[in-house]
Formats: structure tokens, C-alpha cells, sequence
């Protein structure tokens, strides 16, 4: 486990800001922790990385406790907080050879080149950090945080500001991380974000856990599926065969309505509607199962 | 012949009667507590005893004092601005043997050879009264020198500025 | 290289390298040079001597050197976290300490720096006349820890306060309460009140020694109580900056 969290308690004066927070996760999972605004999101990413002891609970990150052996957990763990500034003056290659040496890891020309190759950041030789946008420091902090060679990933909106482009890359990177076996917190409002990349989730709510778990079985333990809207080129085949794990309702304007069960890959049932002669050409994603998880966990619990 | 020498002399007597003595007589005399040799920076005084040696009162008595460089090439008068601020005195009336003593302070500002002296007129008078004169030297002391000064106060900044345009220079070829 | 140098380098750098340190070193320089231009046109101030000259431009140059550590020791801290410089730096694996005294070091980099812009300054004003060298060994001796101590002391506002604004005014009002003597003239410390004020703080400590080296011509080791009271300075200041630096919020 490279997370684990239990029960987290975190107190600050006489206020409580977590009160029962729990979260685990695992190597290649990507787990994305979402709540309303000041439910304690930042909090419990803070307390992970050891910036912030906790007042009860049990913290491990790495098998370590993070606030006492924080060296330990800093050189395995790479973060991107949700402001993250840079030094201005600097240029990208010397910031990313800057926070090499205080990694102890001393980058040559060609590493750095590399680092920011991955995540296709690509200044002109010697630019300012102050004349990048914001979707190059968005890169440039993920580059940062790569440097250790983490075994986890800690990210707090990672995509605020970038473009749809922006995000997908981004969204390529992580997914490419998880599948090294890098462990991936992601913390996000954009509930598209997380049904995209994340196979666990916890959902915090006035700093507790309200619900943790696998996705998709958080999707189907409350009956809750994942909606598509398909416009067919032709007609439908006679009858209308398809896969057991997909329910088609009628639809308007040329678009019908499935429903796919939650545990299910929609790959793989469009995949399945193909070989059963479907002429789909147009696919949207519609309703969000976990747009109404959340909104149903989340009422009345808004900062 | 005899009577005309004395009528020439009695007419003498009237026009020497007529005409007024020189009626304020000024004394000046350095200060005891000034430094025997004097160096910029220094402060001497001077005291004046302004005497109304007349049979008239005079009215509207007005005295200064001047200051005078000596040195061989470089005579001058010298603006004793940044000298003393005690630049003169006025008194309304002098009685008939009264006295009006001043102390003159002043501040040696430059190195060189002076000669001081205070003047003094009324209004009812016709003339012109000066002290005697009093000279002193002022010596050099080691002081800030401008031609040290001036490079470095301009190049420092100059220099430094000089750094700031090329970053910006070159943050902008950068950008 | 350890990481409180490669801190130190990148705090210097900020100053040194960026358009915005640049700025405040020429503003430095501005101040010297206005001081030493009016050191030969004011009447009253052409008529000092090279040690006068030279005392007086040494306690310009420990000013000013107390205005900029304060002006850094806020931004390294309160101006870092502002703009969320800081939280990288704590993520990494370095420990609070060390990258507290690679902030410390940076400001005495730059301390160092100013030392240097302000040597053909001292050297215009007092080549020709005396004590010159001990006047230099003495600004480095007592200017050094009175100039780290206001950073110190800047820093652990900065972590306290959590906003540049009300530590930078806080600070600045005390270099002010500080520099007060010097300000407002002789005769007032020469009160009781003065007098104990001379002698808990740091500038006048260090002025006095100053005075007593350059003008008056006292050995440099014949001030080693001033010393050591500069010295307690920077280090009550030193423990501010770092019990502050560990409280530090997020």
C-alpha cells in the first residue's frame, strides 16, 4: 500500500478540519479524492506529505509515517500542489536542474531534456519561467515532480487552466504513470477528469470520508450505470441485439439512449454492438453515474 | 594783512564747526577662545565696539561685516553665505558717546588668506566708517575629494543599470 | 553540493540575476552615491574629515544593508508562500533546517554583495585619511551581524505574519525605531532612556564601535563587548527566524 490512511484526525487551534478521513492507495492505481470547496481536500494532501502532522489516526505513506520520516517519503514522492509557483528568473532546464540537485540527483543536459520531453514541455532554449503560460507551469511542476523517480504521485488540480488538449496530454501522462506502477492521488473537482483516469475514489465531505472505494463498484452498488447517447448511419439491426451489459432506450432526433452497466468497459460493449452489425457513427458520453453519486453524497455539505 | 588771516581763520573755525567729525568709531578685536592657527571647519568670533563719538545722536545706525580673500592671485571678496549666518546689525538710535558691541561668528569654509572688517554708516551721516582690519589664515584640512567622489557615485549606478538593461534585454530575446 | 549551498545559490541568484534584484541593488547604489555627492556639495558635510566621512557612510551602508536583508527575509518566507514557491522546496527531501539556513546564507550572500558595491564608495570617501582599513574590518565585523540579525528577524515575521505586507511594515518600523538615535540627534541619548536604548540596540551598538575605531582610533579588538552584544542580536534573531520557519502554515 502506498498510501494508507485511517481515521485521520486533524485539528487546528479548536477547529477540525478533518474529522474521519480514510483513504488507501495502491501501486499503478490512480485514486481520485473529491469533495465540495473546504471539505478538507488540501488538508488530507498535506497531511500525506507530511507538511502538517495529524491529531489522531494512522498515516502511512511508503510504510512510513510522513511527518517524522518526511525525508524519506519527500525523495519517493512527487507533488504538485495547486499553486505551485516557480522562480521566475529562471529558465526551465535550470529550475529542473535545481530541484535535481536538492534531490539529490544530479541532472545531465540530456536528462532534463528528457524530463521535459515527457511531458511535451518544449521552451525555447534559455525562456524565462515568467513568459510561460499556464499550461507549460502546469507541465513544468509535473517535470518537477518526476525528477525523484517517484513510487507515488501527488497532484492537487492538476488541470485547472489547461485547455482540452492540455488536459488529455496530461491525462495520457497519468495514465502512463499508473501503468509503470506509479501510484497516482489526484485531487480534482472535474468529476470528468476522474471518471476518466481513476479506478478508486474517495469522496470527502466536512473533512470525511463519506465514501471509498472502486469506482465502478461505487457505481453499481448504487444502482448507478453509465449513460451514452449513439446516432446510427442506418437503421438499427432487426430486433435490436445487443450486449447484456448495455440497456438501449429510446431516444429524439436521431439519438438513442444506452445504458451500460458500471462495472462494464464501454470499449468493449461498443465493441460488441459493432460485431452485432450496429452502424454507430457518433458516440457521446451523457449522464455521469458519478455526477449523481456525488451530487447525492454532497447535499448540504458545501463550504 | 593781519586782519584778513584772521578773518580766514574764523571762517575756518565755522566751516571745521559745520562740518560733522567722523561720528562712529568701530574697534574689532578677535576672540580670545580662537584657535591660534585655524583650520576649515573652525568657528572664530569677533567683537565690535561701535561708539558714537559725535556731539548728534545718529539715527538708524547700520553695521557689517566683510570678508575678504588675500591670497596673491586670488583676491576676492568672499559671499559669506555659507560663512555666517550674523551678516550685519542695525540699531535704531546711538546716543552721543553711547556704544554698541556685537560678537561676529564665523565659519571657516575654505583654506586661503582673509582679512576681515566690519563697516558702519547712519542715516544722518555722510560717511562711511570701517574698523581696522583683521587678517587670519585658514588651514587646509584632508576632506572628501570630489574627483575621487564623482566617478564612483556616477559609475556604480551607471554600471549596475548597465547589468539591469541587458537582463531585461535579454529576457525579452528569450521570451 | 549540499543543499543549504544550492539554496544559498538560488536565493543570491534571485537577487543577483533577476531584473527585480538588479533593481533594488541599483537603488542601493542610487542611496550611496546621492549620500556621497552630497558629501562634497552640502557646506556643512564638505567640511568633514575622511573619518567622519567614512563613519558616516559606513552607518549609511549598514542601513541600507538592513533594509535590503529585511526586505529579502520577508520575501524568502512570506513572499515565497505567497506565491507558492515554497511548498516544492518542503516537498523535498531536505529538512526544514537546512533550507532555512540555505535561506539565511542567501541573505548573507547578498550582504556580502552589498559589502562589495559599497567598497569604492568607502574608498572615495576616506582614501586619503585615516583609519580606512579598520573601518572596513570594522563594518564587516559589526555590520555583518546587525545586517543578518534584521534578515533573521524579517524572516520569522514573514513566517508569523504569513503576508508580506504586515511583516515588511512591521519590520521596516522597527529598523526605524532602531535607526531613531541616529535620526533624531546626540542629545537625546544622552538621557537616561537613550542610554539604555544605546545599549540594546543593535545599530547604535554598532555605530558606537564604528565611531570608537574610526574617528576616535581604538584598536578594533578593544570592541569586542559591542561585538558580542551584535552578536546576541543575530542570535536571538536567528532562533525568531527558525521557530517561526517550523510553525509555518500552509
Amino acid at each position: 500500500m502506498l498510501i494508507e490512511m485511517q481515521a485521520i484526525q486533524v485539528n487546528q487551534g479548536n477547529a477540525s478540519i478533518l474529522r474521519d478521513v480514510n483513504l488507501s492507495l495502491d501501486k499503478g492505481s490512480i485514486y481520485g479524492l473529491i469533495g465540495p470547496n473546504g471539505a478538507g481536500k488540501t488538508t488530507t494532501i498535506a497531511a500525506a506529505l507530511g507538511l502538517m502532522p495529524v491529531s489522531s489516526g494512522l498515516v502511512r505513506v511508503l510504510g512510513k509515517d510522513p511527518w517524522t520520516q518526511s525525508r524519506f517519503v519527500h525523495a519517493r514522492t512527487g507533488a504538485l500542489p495547486e499553486q505551485s509557483g516557480f522562480y521566475e528568473w529562471m529558465s526551465a532546464e535550470e529550475y529542473l536542474a535545481f530541484f535535481g540537485n536538492l534531490y539529490e540527483r544530479p541532472l545531465t543536459r540530456g536528462e532534463i531534456a528528457h524530463c521535459l520531453s515527457q511531458v511535451a514541455l518544449t521552451p525555447r532554449p534559455g525562456q524565462r519561467i515568467s513568459t510561460f503560460s499556464r499550461g507549460m507551469r502546469q507541465r513544468l511542476g509535473l517535470a518537477r515532480a518526476l525528477i525523484p523517480e517517484p513510487e507515488l504521485i501527488i497532484l492537487d488540480e492538476p488541470t485547472n487552466g489547461l485547455d482540452p488538449r492540455g488536459r488529455r496530454e496530461l491525462h495520457d501522462i497519468l495514465q502512463e504513470l499508473a501503468a509503470d506502477g506509479i501510484g497516482v492521488l489526484l485531487c480534482t473537482h472535474l468529476l470528468d477528469d476522474v471518471e476518466r483516469l481513476c479506478d478508486r475514489i474517495g469522496v470527502l465531505v466536512s473533512g470525511r470520508t463519506v465514501v471509498e472505494g472502486g469506482l465502478t463498484d461505487l457505481l453499481s452498488a448504487n444502482g448507478l450505470s453509465q449513460r451514452f447517447l449513439i446516432r446510427l448511419s442506418a437503421e438499427a439491426p432487426p430486433d435490436e441485439p445487443h450486449p447484456h451489459e448495455a440497456s438501449i432506450l429510446t431516444g429524439n432526433g436521431g439519438w438513442r439512449i444506452v445504458d451500460i452497466a458500471a462495472k462494464a468497459k464501454p470499449e468493449e460493449v461498443w465493441r460488441k454492438f459493432y460485431a452485432l452489425g450496429w452502424p454507430l457513427v457518433e458516440i457521446k458520453r451523457e449522464n455521469t453515474g458519478l455526477e449523481a453519486l456525488y451530487l447525492a453524497l454532497t447535499e448540504g455539505g458545501t463550504a | 594783512m593781519k586782519r584778513f588771516a584772521t578773518i580766514c581763520f574764523l571762517m575756518l573755525g565755522v566751516v571745521a564747526l559745520a562740518t560733522p567729525a567722523f561720528a562712529l568709531r568701530i574697534s574689532i578685536a578677535p576672540d580670545h577662545g580662537n584657535p591660534a592657527s585655524p583650520q576649515m571647519g573652525d568657528r572664530l568670533r569677533f567683537h565690535t565696539a561701535i561708539q558714537n563719538d559725535g556731539h548728534a545722536t545718529q539715527e538708524g545706525v547700520l553695521a557689517w561685516i566683510s570678508l575678504v580673500e588675500t591670497d596673491s592671485g586670488k583676491e576676492q571678496p568672499v559671499d559669506l553665505e555659507d560663512w555666517s549666518a550674523h551678516k550685519a546689525v542695525v540699531s535704531a538710535a546711538l546716543l552721543p558717546g553711547q556704544t554698541v558691541e556685537t560678537i561676529w561668528p564665523m565659519r571657516l569654509i575654505k583654506a586661503g588668506s582673509y582679512r576681515v572688517v566690519v563697516s558702519a554708516m547712519s542715516r544722518n551721516g555722510e560717511t562711511l566708517t570701517a574698523s581696522p582690519f583683521v587678517d587670519f589664515t585658514v588651514r587646509q584640512k584632508p576632506v572628501v575629494e570630489s574627483s575621487r567622489i564623482v566617478p564612483v557615485a556616477l559609475g556604480a549606478p551607471l554600471f549596475i543599470a548597465g547589468l539591469l538593461i541587458w537582463r531585461l534585454r535579454e529576457n525579452r530575446a528569450r521570451a | 553540493m549540499n543543499a543549504v549551498a544550492i539554496i544559498a545559490r538560488k536565493e543570491a541568484g534571485d537577487l543577483l540575476r533577476s531584473p527585480r534584484g538588479l533593481s533594488w541593488l541599483l537603488a542601493m547604489a542610487a542611496a550611496l552615491s546621492a549620500f556621497s555627492l552630497l558629501l562634497i556639495s552640502d557646506a556643512e558635510l564638505s567640511l568633514l574629515d575622511n573619518a567622519e566621512a567614512v563613519y558616516g557612510m559606513c552607518a549609511v551602508i549598514m542601513g541600507l544593508g538592513a533594509l535590503l536583508a529585511i526586505v529579502m527575509g520577508v520575501d524568502t518566507v512570506a513572499g515565497e508562500k505567497e506565491r507558492g514557491s515554497l511548498v516544492p522546496l518542503l516537498v523535498a527531501p531536505v529538512s526544514r533546517d537546512r533550507i532555512l539556513f540555505g535561506k539565511l546564507a542567501g541573505i548573507a550572500m547578498v550582504w556580502a554583495a552589498m559589502y562589495l558595491l559599497a567598497l569604492p564608495y568607502l574608498w572615495a570617501a576616506g582614501g586619503a585619511g585615516q583609519n580606512l582599513a579598520e573601518g572596513l574590518v570594522s563594518l564587516a565585523l559589526m555590520g555583518t551581524p546587525v545586517v543578518l540579525g534584521f534578515g533573521f528577524l524579517a524572516m520569522g515575521m514573514g513566517a508569523r505574519l504569513s503576508s508580506t505586507r504586515s511583516a515588511l511594515m512591521v519590520c521596516l518600523v522597527i529598523l526605524l525605531l532602531a535607526a531613531s538615535p541616529v535620526i533624531l540627534g546626540p542629545s537625546l541619548r544622552q538621557t537616561a532612556v537613550g542610554r539604555i536604548f544605546d545599549w540594546i540596540n543593535p545599530l547604535s551598538v554598532a555605530l558606537n564601535a564604528l565611531d570608537a575605531v574610526i574617528i576616535d582610533s581604538q584598536a578594533v579588538v578593544s570592541q569586542w563587548l559591542h561585538w558580542n552584544l551584535t552578536l546576541l542580536f543575530s542570535g536571538i534573531t536567528l532562533w525568531f527566524a527558525r521557530d517561526g520557519f517550523y510553525r509555518t502554515a500552509l
